[in-house]
């Protein structure tokens, strides 16, 4: 050095630089080494998107591999809000592309506000093409927005057996927090209704993963592997669709429910509430405008009538105290009551459906015309004790079984249940009323079906079943439904005769009450039922109930059936025939029964 | 004048291999940083090779005049730079903004970085008189080259380029603490230091300035933002942990995560590829760089040589550190890019340039 420099300033120099590189690589050895793992799995999370691959639900298939049920693919739109640049942008741009409700999208992305944000947020499900395109044209305004073709159920008979296999929906919150739903996330959709419920843990899939590396804006880059999703187990049912279709006809524009089963079995053929709605409308998520308009509808599209309906059974309940009578000895086939077109009952008066009255009836006559004062005279001498414990024994009041959600109970009253409830004596005037199914007495079209079938095959009845078998994607069956024995009473062989012939005489002698719903070929045994809707005393007509209970053939039956029309009129006449119609389909008998002048009434 | 193979003999041949160094793996980075997984654009290859062509050729220039001649020319080239800055700013407003950038023929220049180099000489030639005679400067001594300073620092702040304009700022202040300062002076300076931030703050800084020193302060200020950017940036040097990701296997500016990855944030795509022994390793080579550069500096003929090798040694190591600390979430984010690293063939010429310099201080060092 020839110059004076100063060498101190370059001593600060280096110092400078040897502190340079102590901070660079204190922070670095922090950054790269001690919080390298979590930075290294920081990033992953920023790349990798976990996207669910949906797997299709099991196909609902009739007893001979018809399709009820089975999934299309859909286009389902999401949100993914981490890569969501500005909230309104994205938000308020959807709202106004697609002319979505904007607190709705806001509703959506709450719900899921549990999840990470790179849970990808399904916000309008099965997006038509129109709205497709529009999204995909504005797919760079709308950050965050995505299209995924999923698989969406698809009921092909839309109305047809609606409250049978009822629907599936997404998710709601509510149903988020239950426990035994673990394993869904928001937007997953899960059996709401009807067999769909029932068997959403077979017909669910296990929903495969696809990885895929996304770039900052959300774009997928490529795919880095896919686990395949598992489809849901199949169902195949009972149900015959050929005899469904023709009850589902003779319900059109009516009200009521049907079920019609085998009683060997309990295996339902079909079963039908009306009015329907369209399960369709609920899995691409229903519109609040829809959903009120079937909330609205006073005819309670939702409500399967079939197992929740509670209807008072009319005349079609006088085969218990029948049944009972005959069993204890109390009446037999000779005893007979004068029936002269009402009856007496302390200071009041019944009346019997036939004004001038039967004459003299027998159990058979009775059965055989709905004859209400010998019924009359039988109640009193069973007494509602006795009629309930029949009830009981062949199951009428709890529920039976069946394999749908909300099935109701039934109501069969005992003077205990009258202490029990009204803190009342039971009056025996009460009991006039229950012999001939009114009063107290409330039961729903599938108790009536097991009454129908207790008779059908002698005292023995089994649990609706209306799926027969569960088989896996691959076609092996998984499970099937053995018949399960819900009632076994051993009553006398003549007994069961007595009421056998009566029931047969309904249909096929003249003047039965449901004579001009004969079948050729084939005998249908059956009860008529017409029962006030409104009170007994007080005569006030809101519209009988129609009531038809059958079985077939009459020697030896493989068909029960119950037919219910709400407010229908008289079950000989509305009823009856459609009992009628189910028989010919089932044993294709279908020549027209001859007209005949009738008695079609109770 | 032919090159004298003495001269030539007294070329700092390590630095030269140091730089090459550097600017090697500037390139090599560059590749990654600007290709996706499938398909890179060579387009900003090719264009940061001419740029060092012209840059090599700007040194050939350099070297062949003394820069004791040179500094004679450092008022032209100054005002020349203070000229192309506000041409930059009218043609900028002109077009309803402002801008860095001035398009010649194609070729986009920033003259803003050409400033850097420029104020050194120019600065240089006022104080190494002083120098030679020790003569620590006073306030009325320091009043001159303070002025020179802040027209183009305000200038270039105005443009804006926040970075640029600190650098010089900064640069200045040191070659006249290397000049010495009396004490008073950096009495006066300390209370102006203390001052300032505020002034700036208040005055100069534009919403989205602020916005980065606030979210410095605390990165969650702005999460969608600068905060978003300046945590990807670490999560993109932290997950590189020790080895790295390998090269082109950095997925954090792959997949477009940090912005402006193959210029102001180029170190965070090294650190993620390479790691910390790769960074390490990086840093040594700067080092050992500004080093050399400051033994030029010590080891100049003489005092005006001495004072532009400091200045010029300032602007790079400030421009690497701050850089750095940027990305590593240690300094807020301004615009200043890695020198040797950056794509951007203004800072690589101006770089080069400054090179040149320092090369041609070195090789005249016997020379009387």
């Amino acid at each position: 050095m020839e110059y004076k420099v100063i060498p101190w300033k370059f001593k600060w120099c280096r110092l400078i630089l040897i502190v340079t590189m102590v901070v660079l690589s204190l922070r670095l050895w922090d950054l790269q080494v001690m919080r390298g793992g979590e930075m290294r799995r920081l990033s992953e999370q920023n790349r990798i998107r976990v996207k669910k691959v949906i797997a299709p639900r099991g196909v609902i298939f009739d007893k001979s591999g018809r399709v009820l049920a089975d999934t299309r693919p859909s286009f389902n739109l999401y949100i993914t809000p981490e890569d969501i640049k500005d909230f309104s942008q994205t938000v308020d741009g959807l709202a106004k592309l697609l002319n979505i409700d904007r607190e709705d999208i806001l509703e959506k992305l709450k719900m899921a506000s549990g999840f990470p944000p790179s849970f990808p947020v399904k916000i309008k499900p099965d997006v038509t093409k129109d709205e497709l395109a529009k999204v995909e044209a504005h797919r760079v305004y709308i950050p965050g927005v995505s299209i995924q073709i999923e698989p969406k159920r698809n009921y092909p008979y839309g109305k047809m057996m609606a409250h049978m296999l009822g629907y599936v929906s997404e998710i709601s919150s509510e149903e988020l927090k239950i426990k035994e739903n673990k394993s869904y996330s928001p937007g997953d959709y899960i059996g709401k209704y009807g067999l769909e419920k029932t068997y959403e843990g077979y017909l669910r899939g296990v929903d495969g993963e696809k990885r895929v590396e996304v770039d900052a804006m959300g774009r997928e880059v490529r795919t880095l592997d896919v686990i395949d999703s598992i489809p849901g187990n199949s169902l195949y049912l009972n149900v015959n669709l050929d005899v469904q279709q023709v009850v589902e006809n003779a319900l059109e524009n009516k009200k009521g429910g049907i079920i019609v089963l085998d009683p060997k079995t309990g295996a339902v053929i079909a079963l039908v509430s009306r009015p329907a709605f369209d399960p369709n409308k609920f899995t691409s998520g229903i519109s609040k405008q829809d959903l009120k308009a079937i909330n609205a509808d006073p005819g309670k599209p939702l409500m399967n009538k079939a197992i929740q309906g509670g209807y008072p059974p009319g005349s079609t309940f006088k085969m218990v105290p029948a049944l009972k009578a005959l069993d204890l000895g109390i009446v037999n086939d000779k005893t007979g009551f004068s029936c002269r077109g009402s009856f007496s009952f302390g200071n009041h008066s019944f009346a019997c459906w036939k004004k001038g009255g039967h004459g003299s009836v027998s159990v058979h006559k009775a059965i055989v015309q709905s004859c209400d004062v010998y019924f009359y005279n039988v109640g009193l001498k069973l007494g509602v004790d006795r009629i309930h414990e029949m009830c009981e024994a062949i199951g009428l009041g709890p529920k039976t079984g069946i394999d749908l959600p909300g099935e109701i109970r039934g109501l069969v009253p005992s003077t205990e249940w009258k202490r029990k409830t009204y803190k009342q004596p039971w009056y025996e005037g009460e009991t006039v009323s229950v012999a001939i199914g009114q009063g107290a007495v409330w039961l729903t079209p599938i108790h009536l079906v097991q009454l129908s079938a207790f008779i059908a095959n002698e005292g023995v009845t089994f649990k609706p079943q209306i799926v027969n078998r569960v088989v896996s994607p691959e076609g092996k069956t998984v499970k099937t439904f053995e018949p399960v024995m819900k009632a076994n009473v051993k009553m006398k062989k003549d007994t069961f005769a007595r009421v056998r012939e009566g029931m047969k005489g309904v249909v096929n002698e003249p003047g039965g009450t449901a004579y001009s719903s004969r079948v050729q070929n084939i005998n249908m045994s059956g009860k008529t039922g017409t029962a006030q809707a409104g009170s007994l005393e007080k005569g006030k007509h809101l519209g009988d109930h129609a009531w038809f209970i059958a079985y077939a053939p009459a020697e030896d039956p493989t068909v029960a059936i119950s037919v219910l029309v709400e407010k229908g009129g008289h079950g000989g006449s509305e009823s009856a025939p459609i009992a009628k119609a189910i028989t010919q389909t089932i044993f294709k008998a279908n020549t027209g029964a001859k007209e005949a002048q009738t008695n079609e009434n109770r | 004048m032919r090159i004298d193979k003495r001269r030539l003999y007294h070329l700092d041949w390590i630095l030269i291999c140091n730089g090459l160094a550097l600017f090697a793996i500037g390139i090599l980075n560059l590749v990654s940083a600007t290709s996706s997984f499938y398909s890179g654009s060579y387009n900003f290859i090719v264009k940061q090779l001419v740029a060092f062509t012209i840059g090599v050729i700007m040194i050939l220039v350099i070297l062949h005049f003394d820069y004791r001649v040179i500094i004679n020319q450092s008022k032209w080239l100054y005002w020349a730079a203070i000229a192309l800055i506000v041409l930059v700013i009218i043609i900028g407003m002109a077009a309803g903004g402002a801008r860095r950038w001035i398009s010649i023929a194609g070729i986009s220049l920033q003259p803003s970085e050409f400033m850097k180099p420029v104020l050194v000489l120019f600065l240089a030639n006022m104080l190494y008189q002083k120098k030679r005679e020790s003569v620590s400067l006073g306030l009325k001594d320091i009043a001159a080259p303070m002025l020179w300073t802040l027209i183009p620092f305000f200038l270039i702040v105005k443009q804006p380029d926040l970075g640029t304009g600190i650098i010089i700022l900064l640069t200045s202040l040191a070659m006249l603490w290397f000049v010495g300062l009396k004490k008073s002076t950096y009495a006066i300076l300390g209370v102006v230091g203390a001052v300032a931030p505020f002034i700036v703050w208040r005055y100069l800084m534009k919403p989205y300035q602020k916005m980065r020193v606030l979210s410095f302060i605390n990165i969650d200020a702005d999460p969608a933002g600068f905060g978003y950017h300046a945590k990807q940036a670490l999560i993109a040097i932290g997950s590189g942990k020790f080895f790295g990701k390998g090269y082109m296997a950095g997925t954090q500016h792959k997949l477009q995560f940090i912005p402006e990855h193959h210029t102001d944030f180029i170190f965070t795509v090294f650190g993620e590829e390479w790691g910390f022994v790769g960074s390490i390793v990086f840093f040594i080579l700067f080092l050992t760089f500004i080093y050399r550069c400051l033994k030029i500096s010590l080891n100049a003929h003489d005092e005006l040589g001495s004072i532009i090798a400091f200045g010029v040694t300032t602007i790079i190591y400030l421009q690497f550190t701050i850089n750095v600390l940027m990305a590593i979430h240690l300094a807020p984010v301004v615009g200043i890019p890695l020198p040797f690293i950056s794509y951007g063939g203004s800072s690589l010429m101006s770089v080069l340039a400054s090179v040149g310099l320092l090369l041609n201080i070195n090789m005249r060092r016997y020379m009387f």
